[in-house]
């Protein structure tokens, strides 16, 4: 089709503030998806981002829409990640489209993520149409809502659609205003072959499946092709559109959104923000904004049973085909045994993965609290990254070390803006600016470690608010720290599991909470068990496991041999699944619970 | 005294010979005490003429292997809640069955308010020859918790009475560490039972049993549990108590006069064999152990029947008797006596240990005394750590 009649969407919205019926609703209007396949919500593919009400994987879908001019547009919804962690996909995805519907909840306003990904749009050059949801809800205050966004996107009032994806009142409008005001594709028909690949799945029986925007060019069945930043070069097996089903074409021609099959094995091979060019006659330059994944956050996995390390092996290289951004080096621990030191894009990203890995797989696992990457300079002038705490080099070798900051968005009702600027100072924040978005809500911007975010920031944001604040951030770059590690000693032995890299000042209300924990859940032994908090030499907590004083049968006689051996024989058996630390005997379970303690409770 | 030590030694050490021994199980009770989790029913009265005779009726038609026995206990329960001819008839069809080693000990265990003079006497006249009474404290609100119906003065009194009937070997139980428990009350409960200079005492740490009301009234809250450092306290009090009244603790609970200890506990922790009869009564002999159906009603249908009473049984192997005899003779003081040992159930037990054993003794937990290998004298109170390794 020709580009006049392209046009590539996609929909930023807050979880829960319609998107997946929104796009529902196209899908029917479109005549793209009958009445009966709508039950099931189209764009989510996996049952894990329907439970979660998020969407994991970006797709993307063709619509024909007879226009009120009567022409046919071709209008493709490409779907994103609703969530931070994700925000690079975010913007490739936009950089495939030509403009985005802004939908928010009119009985909530526009939150934290959804203004990121605003901004993300504007800065794509993108046309942006406002929508506000669920005016049919009693509790719906659109015009209160239509001048918040009016005032942030600097358009008029009457610009903001009012629409119900539900009853499906104000969706026709919408779906003339796209055609309308969003500008068809500009790309050149002519030039050399740039499609841009925005989302890439593995598929066990095809292999990997990359989704692309033809950009320049077009590309034709059976092509030879080359993705320029991995250097991959295959055959254009099979390209198609999906409609929503992936329908084979001979070609995509320039604008047009679609897929590829060409038998590779792996994600990381067609990567998110790649170009796809022909080898006939190639690309000079590909297209910008590719980046490599970066993981953000790194935690120790471990099987809780150790005999289950080549399962979580062979579980995470089957994950890996299908996640670019996960990245894992095998660790051992002396706490935990075998695992794997895994690299994330983030929180969720890790609890998606570490949830996948236990429901598909059905491993048991334990992770250790979540640290990010810190860079370390060195006296001697080496600068060395280090992603796990118990790899900090001693202090006396450390010139000084940067930790990543993020620049943290938060949007709250302007009641809570004093707790939220509290809490956030006592995470070491920066105030970077602070904006009224209308007289009740206010949206406020920190530069804070990513550390402190990623020890339930979030949790307490939401518990300190009433639920009410929402919160985003981005990278921007690193700052030099005032940082310790404090290590955990069990009777003078250091516990791997429990160094933590922390803020100078924070290192003893660390220590003690974590000796306080541990003493909870040591079993006493035969002698007393100091447990430490250390930085390097210096101990700044201590709590001690006092001995054992009794433990023997009070009775043993004749009628009662069988019963006080079988219960001696499972001592003996709660002894041998103990862990050796030294000369104390902990049962795995304790660390387990120390960890988890430190994954639920608050921060130490 | 020559001849006779080495069946009836009596000083509480290990024995190469533990003998022979015969238990008969009395499973009712006036009223169930509250961490009680023995054998035992009580409103059975109308239960006891059958059950006197099933008893009778089994011991005479006992097919297996028999020794005259040199120990003899009656437990329960509450034996003393029989009628002391009853008890007799019991006694007789064993000396009648298997006859009776000269000098063996016949005991049998009592409660305070069961028994009086008369009956001491009387049960002395059966032949009956070391008598123990559970005392349990002689604090009234500690017998209270516990569940226990008599008073303090009935507890004494019986030690008393049964000194006045002449009784030679007696015995007092004692239960410490209860939650009732103050520390005033552990004292004044060993003063008081010291002043009744019994031959020989038991004091057990109390254990909350699982299925017991006890049980019950702690994992709901009503009641702490027991402190086992609380435990540990009272018991050195005991041992300090009783050694300076004379008395030695030859097992981990249990303490006496010189040589008072029980024939008949030693030849269990001596790993010794015996014949158990009554409901729920368990029997050994080389390596086999079997156990009776536990329900009085069953045991006496069953032999009125002609059947087989036995519910359960086990076979020890050769590679499980060391370990078991381990198990028990690391309780007494005076540990195992190696060369015994060894020749009693292979050398392979202790050999294949040794390397376990040593590290043990380094970490100053067991020790090598002369021909013996006991617990170290700080080791008593965590001999499950000890044990438990050995296994
Ligand atoms: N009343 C009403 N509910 C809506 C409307 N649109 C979506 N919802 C409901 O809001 C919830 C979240 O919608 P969903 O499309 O799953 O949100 P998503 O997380 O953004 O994909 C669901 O319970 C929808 O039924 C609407 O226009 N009116
Ligand atoms: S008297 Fe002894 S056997 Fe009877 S209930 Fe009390 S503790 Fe149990």
């Amino acid at each position: 089709m020709d580009q006049a009649h392209q046009r590539a969407i996609a929909v930023i919205a807050h979880i829960d503030h319609g998107k997946s019926t929104l796009s529902d609703r196209l899908l029917q209007l479109t005549g793209t998806v009958g009445a009966r396949e709508m039950r099931a919500q189209y764009l989510d593919r996996m049952d894990l981002e329907r439970e979660r009400g998020i969407t994991i994987k970006a797709a993307a879908v063709r619509m024909s829409y007879l226009a009120a001019d009567g022409a046919t547009y071709q209008i493709n919804l490409i779907d994103t990640p609703g969530h931070v962690d994700f925000s690079y996909e975010v913007s490739r995805s936009l950089a495939a489209c030509d403009g985005v519907l802004l939908l928010v909840d009119a009985a909530q306003g526009i939150e934290a993520q959804t203004l990121t990904n605003l901004y993300l749009a504007v800065d794509a050059g993108l046309e942006v149409i406002p929508i506000l949801n669920k005016i049919d809800l009693p509790a719906a205050q659109p015009d209160k809502y239509a001048a918040e966004m009016a005032a942030l996107i600097g358009c008029d009032e009457s610009d903001v659609h009012r629409i119900s994806a539900k009853t499906g009142e104000g969706v026709p409008e919408l779906l003339e205003a796209i055609v309308a005001r969003v500008p068809p594709p500009t790309g050149n028909p002519e030039a050399p072959l740039r499609a841009l690949v925005f989302d890439s799945i593995y598929d066990t029986y095809r292999g990997v499946i990359a989704y692309m925007r033809v950009i320049d060019g077009r590309i034709r069945l059976s092509d030879p092709i080359r993705f320029m930043a991995t250097g991959v070069e295959v055959d254009a097996d099979e390209i198609g559109v999906m409609a929503p089903h992936l329908e084979p074409v001979p070609m995509l021609d320039t604008g047009e959104v679609g897929y590829l099959i060409a038998g590779i094995k792996e994600v990381r091979l067609a990567k998110v923000g790649d170009t796809v060019t022909a080898l006939g006659a190639p690309a000079s330059h590909p297209l910008p904004g590719y980046r490599e994944p970066k993981p953000m956050v790194y935690a120790g996995i471990y099987p809780v049973d150790g005999d289950d390390f080549p399962l979580l092996r062979d579980a995470l290289d089957k994950l890996k085909l299908n996640d670019a951004a996960l990245v894992y080096e095998p660790e051992s621990s002396t706490a935990l045994g075998f695992g794997f030191r895994c690299g994330f894009l983030g929180l969720l990203h890790m609890e998606i993965v570490r949830e996948r890995l236990e429901r598909e797989f059905r491993l048991a696992l334990i992770a250790t609290a979540p640290s990010v990457a810190y860079e370390v300079e060195l006296t001697e002038g080496a600068t060395r990254v280090v992603r796990n705490p118990t790899e900090m080099p001693d202090g006396g070798s450390i010139a000084s070390v940067h930790e990543p900051y993020v620049s943290a968005m938060i949007v709250t009702p302007s009641e809570y803006v004093g707790t939220v600027m509290q809490l956030c100072q006592g995470r070491r924040g920066e105030l970077d600016e602070m904006h009224y978005l209308s007289p009740e809500r206010v949206e406020i911007r920190y530069n804070m470690p990513l550390a402190e975010i990623i020890f339930d920031f979030f949790d307490q944001l939401k518990s300190q608010t009433k639920g009410y604040a929402s919160l985003d951030y981005e990278p921007v770059g690193s700052k030099a720290s005032s940082l310790v590690r404090v290590d955990v000693l069990l009777n003078q032995q250091p516990v791997d599991a429990f160094s933590t890299i922390v803020h100078r000042d924070k290192a003893y209300d660390y220590g003690k909470t974590m000796t306080e924990r541990l003493r909870k859940l040591i079993p006493r032994q035969l002698f007393d068990v100091p447990i430490q908090a250390a930085i390097g030499s210096r101990i700044i907590a201590r709590e001690t496991v006092k001995a054992k004083r009794k433990d023997v049968l009070a009775k043993c006689y004749g009628g009662d041999v069988t019963r006080k051996r079988k219960l001696l024989e499972r001592q003996k058996e709660g002894k041998r699944r103990m862990k050796q630390i030294g000369s104390v005997e902990v049962p795995q379970t304790a660390f387990i619970e120390a960890l988890r303690l430190e994954a639920d409770g608050s921060k130490p | 005294m020559i001849a006779t030590a080495p069946l009836f030694n009596r000083s509480g050490g290990w024995l190469a010979d533990p003998g022979f021994g015969v238990y008969v199980h009395i499973p009712f009770c006036l009223h169930r005490c509250h961490y009680c989790d023995f054998n035992t029913y009580e409103g059975q009265d109308s239960l006891f003429e059958l059950y006197v005779d099933a008893l009778v009726t089994e011991i005479e038609r006992w097919a297996g292997a028999t020794r005259p026995p040199t120990s003899i206990f009656f437990g329960g329960g509450t034996p003393t809640l029989l009628a002391a001819r009853d008890l007799r008839r019991i006694l007789e069809a064993i000396t009648r069955r298997m006859g009776l080693s000269p000098g063996a000990e016949v005991s049998i265990e009592c409660n305070p308010e069961t028994v009086d003079e008369p009956k001491f006497e009387a049960l002395l006249a059966a032949g009956f020859n070391r008598f123990s009474i559970g005392i349990q404290s002689l604090m009234p609100h500690v017998l209270r918790g516990l569940g226990r119906t008599h008073s303090a003065e009935r507890a004494l009194e019986s030690l008393a009475a049964a000194r006045r009937a002449g009784v030679a070997d007696l015995n007092a139980d004692l239960i410490y560490g209860s939650p009732w428990e103050r520390p005033e009350d552990w004292a004044r409960s060993l003063e008081g039972v010291l002043g009744e200079q019994p031959d020989h005492v038991s004091a057990y740490a109390l254990t909350v049993e699982e299925r017991t009301p006890l049980h019950t009234l702690v994992a709901t809250g009503r009641v702490r549990d027991v402190d086992p450092d609380v435990q540990a306290e009272r018991h050195a009090l005991a041992d300090e108590c009783f050694g300076k009244a004379g008395y030695e603790r030859y097992e981990v609970s249990n303490w006496c006069l010189p040589g008072r200890a029980s024939a008949h506990n030693l030849l269990y922790w001596s790993a010794g064999d015996y014949l158990g009869f009554g409901a729920g009564a368990h029997g050994h002999l080389d390596g086999r152990r079997w156990w009776t159906v536990k329900l009085p009603r069953e045991f006496i249908s069953a032999v009125a029947r002609g059947a087989c009473t036995e519910e359960g049984a086990e076979v020890l192997d050769h590679e499980q008797r060391g370990p078991e005899a381990l198990m028990l003779g690391l309780r007494l003081a005076s540990g195992i006596d190696v060369g015994a040992f060894n020749a009693r159930f292979g050398d392979g037990c202790l050999s294949d240990r040794a390397g376990v054993i040593s590290d043990i003794v380094g970490a100053g937990l067991l020790e090598q005394s002369g021909s013996h290998l006991r617990l170290a004298p700080g080791a008593t109170m965590v001999a499950n750590e000890v044990i438990c390794r050995l296994l």
